[in-house]
């Protein structure tokens, strides 16, 4: 089966930093693919650049094998099979409208009665913990997380296959962030999506994605399966990470 | 520094009716320490924050509620209470860091008018000094260089510390911090929660801390303070909430932490995560009983129309929690 995203040699400079430093890595489709490293390693840019939002200097991008194409046309048409949440949730949601007007438009882009749309909305929020009642609100009446969910909402809504989800964790509740964790695998089981997911959350990772990379200053410095990447760390700045969780179990077992 | 708030409650007024967001909330930080505040997104976390700034939205209303900040007392429900120690004794690292960053100056800019507040006579070689010094301690590669760039030049991340530098070098007697640390590496976590403990114990200063994460709660917290719609449920020192958790929704918060070392399914589709189950209660029309009655797992007949007092729970003073199962008939 062809890769979902497959990336050779991306190369990005901004002025001095190298942003993506030669990056190429392969996505199978139907799995669940992690990014993880450093703040300014890259992850976000790396997205951007899948996503067509950015153009390498170097380098070459698949998209289910067929290379990146730039221009609107072709961004729009990738919208029907590819969707970002992206880390700022803000910045995916327009300020001036309801967020009843935001998922009405995914009904037009998909050609569905709205009716339908709202339908499958309902469903979504329910499993998201989000009250009904937000479709009725601005995106500035709503909480950071409650805009974080309505962001992963629409973008669900779409029907990708193939999503990319920077963050897509930060700022929920334990109990809201199981909530989305298992919609995604229910999705994962019943249709053959490819999730991208970039994450602080190690602890997550691990047991979510099938593979992983680790990025540190625009490289990838070391991936593989999640399982032996994460048990058996190979670089110094991995097991860091893995040292330094905040872990709550020390109190737990006291008397 | 203490900080005492007494029975927040705040409205958002809508199209659709008003919002009940926080109802009676009361917390306490005594000086030199760090309060973790968690609960459910949309609690109302970042509510508290904000009225404690003055920084409510328009169509906030406080309808009651006072603070006692380092003694001197404010009714909160007027307009700008504290506007007086905003910038000088306030400080606010916020959820979103676009809110403090303004996107036309460069970081440098920004950094040093902190500086210029803070020590009005200093001159610009020892402001810039300071300004990079402040950079390089939230772990920014190149401090010299950040100085001459724009937000939107910096990564998510990277803007987070820019805005945490800013609130670290204004040296507040309260510092107010809305999940400062969702956009970074747990190694640059510890390193910032280092330097606000390091600020916390140099200047004496209060510290809020808003958190999803209990593992940073339990391990540079003092107290904790659990809210939930609205309502706070249950307070008390980490290590005295942790061992006996007086509230079933503190209980089932903490049941749903993922361990870095859970076990784990070799198809990672098939693995699952511990949720509360059940629906939020409607933030316009409070239910009677307790607010927790409907997602509670040890909920009896009562819960559905007495509202629990706030009951001590062990012997650990200061230690209380909103359920009717601690009331001693
Ligand atoms: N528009 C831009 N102009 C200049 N530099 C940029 C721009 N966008 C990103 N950069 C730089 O590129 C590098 C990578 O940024 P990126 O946003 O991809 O990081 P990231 O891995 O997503 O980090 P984080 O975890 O903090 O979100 C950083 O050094 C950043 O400063
Ligand atoms: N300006 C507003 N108008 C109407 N409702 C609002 C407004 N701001 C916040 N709310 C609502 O008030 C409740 C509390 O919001 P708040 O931002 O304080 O939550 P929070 O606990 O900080 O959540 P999170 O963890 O998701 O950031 C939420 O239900 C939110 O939707
Ligand atoms: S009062 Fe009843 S419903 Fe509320 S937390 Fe206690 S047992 Fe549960
Ligand atoms: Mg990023
Ligand atoms: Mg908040």
């Amino acid at each position: 089966m062809t890769d979902a995203i497959a990336i050779s040699n991306a190369q990005l400079r901004f002025g001095e930093t190298a942003a993506l430093d030669g990056v190429s890595l392969t996505i199978p489709q139907g799995t669940c693919f992690g990014i993880v490293g450093e703040s300014g390693s890259g992850k976000t840019t790396l997205m951007r650049a899948v996503l067509g939002l950015q153009k390498l200097d170097q380098g070459e991008i698949r998209i289910l094998g067929k290379p990146l194409v730039h221009g609107r046309a072709a961004l729009r048409e990738r919208a029907s099979f590819i969707q970002p949440i992206f880390q700022d949730p803000a910045a995916s949601l327009s300020p001036r409208s309801r967020i009843r007007t935001l998922m009405n438009e995914v009904g037009t882009v998909l050609r569905e009665p709205h009716a339908a749309t709202h339908e499958r909305l309902a469903v979504i929020l329910g499993r998201l913990s989000l009250p009904p009642g937000v479709i009725d609100k601005y995106p500035h009446e709503i909480s950071g997380g409650q805009a974080r969910r309505v962001a992963i909402a629409r973008a669900l809504l779409m029907k990708p296959s193939i999503l990319i989800a920077d963050e897509p964790t930060a700022g929920l509740d334990v109990s809201v962030q199981g909530d989305l964790l298992n919609l995604l695998q229910d999705i994962r089981r019943s249709q053959n999506i490819t999730l991208v997911v970039i994450s602080h959350n190690l602890a997550i990772m691990r047991l979510i994605a099938e593979n992983a990379v680790v990025m540190r200053a625009g490289n990838v410095i070391e991936g593989g399966e999640v399982g032996s990447l994460f048990g058996s760390p190979q670089e110094v700045y991995t097991r860091d990470l893995l040292a330094a969780w905040p872990s709550i179990r020390a109190v737990n077992t006291k008397g | 520094m203490a900080i005492s708030l007494r029975d927040l409650s705040v409205d958002y007024s809508l199209q659709q009716g008003t919002a009940h967001a926080l109802r009676g909330v009361s917390l306490d930080i005594k000086k030199g320490e760090m309060l973790g505040l968690v609960g459910e997104s949309g609690s109302g976390k970042s509510t508290v924050a904000f009225a404690l700034m003055g920084l409510l939205a328009n169509n906030a209303r406080v309808t009651l509620g006072t603070a006692t900040i380092d003694g001197k007392n404010f009714d909160l429900t007027k307009r700008n209470a504290t506007a007086a120690l905003r910038g000088r004794g306030m400080a606010m690292i916020f959820q979103d860091p676009m809110l403090s960053l303004n996107p036309v100056f460069t970081i440098g800019t920004q950094l040093g008018e902190v500086l210029r507040r803070r020590a009005p006579g200093s001159d610009r070689k020892t402001r810039v000094a300071m300004a990079e010094d402040a950079l390089a301690k939230v772990k920014l590669s190149n401090p010299a260089r950040r100085m001459n760039q724009y937000p939107h030049e910096l990564s998510g991340g990277m803007r987070q510390r820019v805005v945490i530098a800013m609130a670290l070098l204004s040296e507040p007697a309260l510092l107010i911090a809305d999940e400062p640390t969702t956009a970074l590496d747990v190694t640059v976590e510890a390193q910032i929660m280092r330097e606000i403990i390091g600020l916390r114990d140099r200047v004496g200063c209060a510290v809020l801390l808003i958190t999803h994460s209990l593992g940073l709660v339990t391990e540079y917290c003092d107290a904790i303070s659990v809210l939930y719609a609205g309502e706070k449920l249950e307070s008390g020192t980490v290590k005295a909430v942790q061992r006996q958790p007086g509230h079933p929704y503190t209980r089932m918060l903490f049941d749903c932490e993922v361990p870095i070392d859970r076990e784990r399914h070799a198809d990672a589709s098939q693995n699952s995560f511990t949720v509360i189950s059940g629906d939020l209660p409607d933030p316009r029309r409070r239910p009677p009983g307790c607010i927790f009655n409907g997602r509670c797992d040890v909920s009896f007949a009562e819960c559905a129309v007495v509202n629990p007092g706030d009951y001590p729970v062990g012997d650990d003073a200061g230690h209380s929690a909103r359920c009717l199962r601690l009331a001693t008939p």
